[in-house]
């Protein structure tokens, strides 16, 4: 099921009125079953899956506070399970194409055996989040949980299983555990951001992905047509997937949960480092704290960092897809981030940067993440060679013009982000509104100015929502 | 209840109540700017009242003419294999190609009703050309970018079209509809969206005429020729979700083509191309799609039309692809023979 579609809008108005009717034991029952509900909607199969790995999880946690001498091998259980379902799923024609591709090259021709199976959505997602679980309980940070239905819900929380945020087990856990009461203080914020977040998803992405889409499906791109169409990729892929965050976070309050944030403005950022911290922040503390820093992190000097820093990036980039680019694009971040740290070196240290600075800096890093995003939206590796080759110069008239046609077209959908994110960042009244307490004893006028916001994206969403509707990007992930 | 709990509640329901409210000033704005009455539309299920093409009436006394003793209706999955010219040097009687690129069923149901049964010719058979699961989704190609396309079959009043889609649609589109109707949210859309797509030409020009020139260059340059193969042969557009031709068959306009066929004593065969093969071997085909083929060859065959599966024909190789499941143009005669080789019995 989608969020965008009437049959969610269903599903959600019954779930909630049921939901509240129930105590605590009840409502994770209904979460279980509504969440199995939710992602078997379309494919019932996909729930084998997602019901595998939480069967062997839960029992391999058992396992390793059952019988501590064996932790090790339970871990193991755990990682070869998530990670073999993962693999066989998403890397297997991957992997065959390739080594295809070799054998080929010394002159063998094989049979390729390719799977024509559906990836199941959201596998990424709540593969990463079962393995927190495990990894954490292995390292003692946590314990290993009685109850088969409370990781059950944990795995398949329905608000944010196809495309996150990914939550650790130690935060949303203890929410699945404990009581939960209706408060309409979070409800109400959690409606802003719905509404925030479908504006987002039918308004804007939909709208500019059309543009992004017509880009990338053109034969002879030239060099401002290309890089209009990488524009409108990098607001179609932030208002989408913030979208997608947005509407899980403002979901899960509805019904007494908290999700963590997962983007902070991330066009706003200074550097490569600044840009991780605010751009898809669940799935990129995920990897330091279970890739970066097991590998050993800044210890160890620098080519040992430099190496667990590409390793990690590389590991991020094939996460997203089973195709090079997404390996390319990891590559190219994880270089982005050695080469800004090691010059971050060589400036004068506690040095303060004026703030004429900023907005260069701003700009210098959002021209680097269009360049990343070229390199994940274009599949094909001949292409972005093509692509990357293209020279302002000598481009005709008509494709200059077609270029800032479909710029400025892009742009002008991007403004509300724009603006919520200079506001959000510069306005210090946005600690008080992003904090549902302090927002709750806000007077009426300031809930009737929201109430006017989320009208006029309702009736933004009426009007201008885009009439080729998209999945979420990351459901592919 | 605590007064703050009291203030929490209130301040959600003025939330709630304001942000559906605000939507009300669009049918205000709609009567500021009213513009002429539209037409009102043949699939009232699926849209609002819109200026619509006019139908393509030439048709009619063109097949009347031409009298042809085959009749081809498809998209490009047909025009790309069929050579006409050879099938009519093969079967030694005129051929009547009712071909529209980007159209589906709906597209396919509307041309067998409005020209080839309304013209009274009879053909010896009504070839009609489709991809898996296509023939039963109604709604495939139906979106506004192929509206047009349609137009042009359809008449001022497709009831019987309109209540498959509506019935395809279900009870939650309905509802959306309504919600759009009743805020006149198509109405406003009609003004907006043009506005906001011609922003950046104003932006870049003042004269109205460049503007124009501006719009019609870049739509070409953006157009289907410069697009890459792949993406141009709109290789997804066969796939469907999922298969099941029992829950399909009834919100489809099959049965209405076998119907009217029936009636009007027409032979249908409907042709099922073979998809884009990998490594010279046939597309592989899901359990599911082949159950779906059988029941729909079972169908169709007990309704009196014949069917043809080209999935599988050894004669069909990868060489005759061009991009996606199209082919390339000098394997349309060598596909017209064999097509003509396999069907000899119903060609003579």
């Amino acid at each position: 099921m989608i969020f965008h579609s009437l049959d969610f809008l269903a599903f959600f108005v019954a779930f909630v009125a049921i939901y509240w009717a129930l105590p605590q034991r009840g409502q994770n029952v209904l979460l279980f079953v509504g969440s199995y509900f939710f992602y078997g909607y379309v494919h019932p199969w996909f729930l084998i899956l997602i019901a595998t790995s939480t069967v062997i999880d839960y029992c391999a946690a058992r396992g390793m506070e059952a019988w501590p001498r064996h932790r090790r091998r339970f871990l193991w259980l755990s990682v070869i399970s998530n990670f073999g379902m993962l693999g066989f799923f998403k890397y297997f024609n991957f992997f065959v194409e390739n080594v295809a591709g070799v054998l080929a090259a010394f002159g063998l021709t094989v049979h390729e055996p390719t799977l024509r199976i559906l990836l199941p959505v959201g596998i990424s997602f709540y593969t990463f989040q079962a393995m927190s679980y495990t990894i954490d309980v292995y390292r003692g940070e946590l314990h290993a949980r009685r109850s088969l239905l409370d990781l059950a819900v944990f795995v398949s929380f329905f608000p944010h299983l196809v495309a996150g945020p990914i939550q650790r087990a130690s935060f949303l856990l203890p929410q699945v555990e404990s009581t939960r009461r209706f408060s309409a203080e979070k409800a109400r914020s959690g409606f802003v951001l719905i509404c925030w977040g479908f504006f987002k998803k039918l308004v804007i992405a939909d709208n500019v992905g059309v543009v992004a889409n017509k880009v990338f499906a053109l034969s002879d791109p030239t060099f401002y047509i290309l890089w209009a169409g990488v524009f409108a990729f990098a607001i179609q892929i932030y208002a989408d997937f913030s979208a997608y965050t947005d509407i899980a976070r403002g979901t899960s309050r509805w019904l007494g949960f908290e999700l963590t944030e997962n983007f902070a403005h991330p066009y706003l950022a200074r550097s490569p480092t600044d840009f991780w911290r605010r751009w898809n922040i669940s799935l990129s503390s995920w990897f330091r704290d279970y890739v970066y820093i097991p590998l050993g992190g800044s210890r160890g000097g620098a080519w040992l960092w430099a190496r667990n820093i590409l390793a990690t990036f590389l590991l991020s980039g094939l996460w997203h897809g089973a195709s090079w680019n997404y390996v390319l694009w990891g590559l190219y971040h994880g270089l982005l981030l050695l080469v800004t740290q090691l010059a971050g070196r060589w400036t004068v240290p506690g040095r303060q940067v004026g703030k004429w600075v900023l907005l260069p800096q701003i700009a210098a890093m959002f021209v680097l993440t269009n360049i990343g995003w070229l390199l994940f939206r274009e599949t094909e590796l001949a292409a972005i060679v093509r692509d990357l080759r293209l020279s302002p110069l000598g481009v005709s008239e008509l494709d200059r013009q077609t270029g800032l046609y479909l710029f400025l077209l892009a742009f002008l959908y991007s403004v509300p982000l724009w603006i919520q994110s200079l506001w959000a960042e510069t306005a210090s009244a946005n600690q008080a509104a992003s904090d549902p307490e302090r927002a709750a004893l806000a007077p009426m006028p300031r809930l009737v100015l929201q109430g006017v916001a989320c009208g006029l994206a309702l009736a933004a969403i009426l009007v201008l929502r885009s009439r080729t509707s998209l999945d979420f990007i990351y459901f592919q992930f | 209840m605590s007064s703050s709990r009291v203030r929490a509640i209130t301040g959600l329901s003025a939330l709630v109540f304001v942000t559906l409210a605000v939507p009300a000033v669009i049918p205000l704005a709609n009567a500021r700017h009213a513009g002429p009455p539209l037409p009102p539309t043949y699939l009232p299920a699926l849209e609002g009242p819109r200026e619509r093409a006019p139908f393509s009436a030439d048709r009619v006394p063109d097949l009347q003419r031409l009298q042809p003793g085959y009749v081809v209706i498809g998209d490009s999955m047909a025009g790309t294999r069929l050579d006409d010219r050879r099938l009519v040097e093969l079967t030694g009687v005129p051929v009547g190609p009712l071909l529209q690129a980007g159209s589906g069923p709906a597209f396919w149901y509307l041309a067998l009703k409005n020209w080839v049964i309304a013209s009274g010719i009879r053909p010896r058979m009504v070839l009609i050309f489709f991809r898996d699961a296509n023939l039963t989704d109604v709604l495939f190609r139906l979106d506004d970018q192929f509206r047009w396309a349609l137009d042009l079959a359809a008449l001022d009043r497709e009831d019987e079209l309109n209540a498959v889609v509506a019935r395809r649609l279900g009870l939650l589109h309905r509802v959306h509809q309504l919600v759009d109707r009743v805020v006149g949210a198509e109405q406003a859309r009609r003004k907006i969206e043009p506005a906001v797509n011609a922003w950046p030409v104003t932006v870049m020009t003042s004269s109205r005429r460049r503007q124009a020139e501006f719009v019609a260059q870049m739509n070409e340059r953006l157009g289907l020729d410069h697009l890459r193969k792949m993406e141009a042969a709109d290789i997804q557009a066969g796939d469907a979700p999922a298969f099941d031709f029992a829950r399909d068959v009834p919100d489809s306009v099959l049965p209405l083509m076998l119907r009217d066929a029936s009636r009007a004593g027409l032979t249908i065969c409907f042709v099922r191309v073979q998809r884009r093969p990998t490594a010279n071997r046939p597309p592989p085909q899901s359990p599911a799609l082949r159950r779906y083929v059988s029941a729909l060859q079972a169908y169709v065959t007990a309704r009196g039309a014949l069917f043809h599966d080209d999935t599988g024909d050894p004669a069909l190789t990868i060489d005759m692809y061009e991009d996606g499941d199209h082919l390339a143009r000098h394997a349309r005669r060598r596909y017209t023979e064999n097509l003509y080789n396999r069907l000899r019995p119903h060609f003579q």
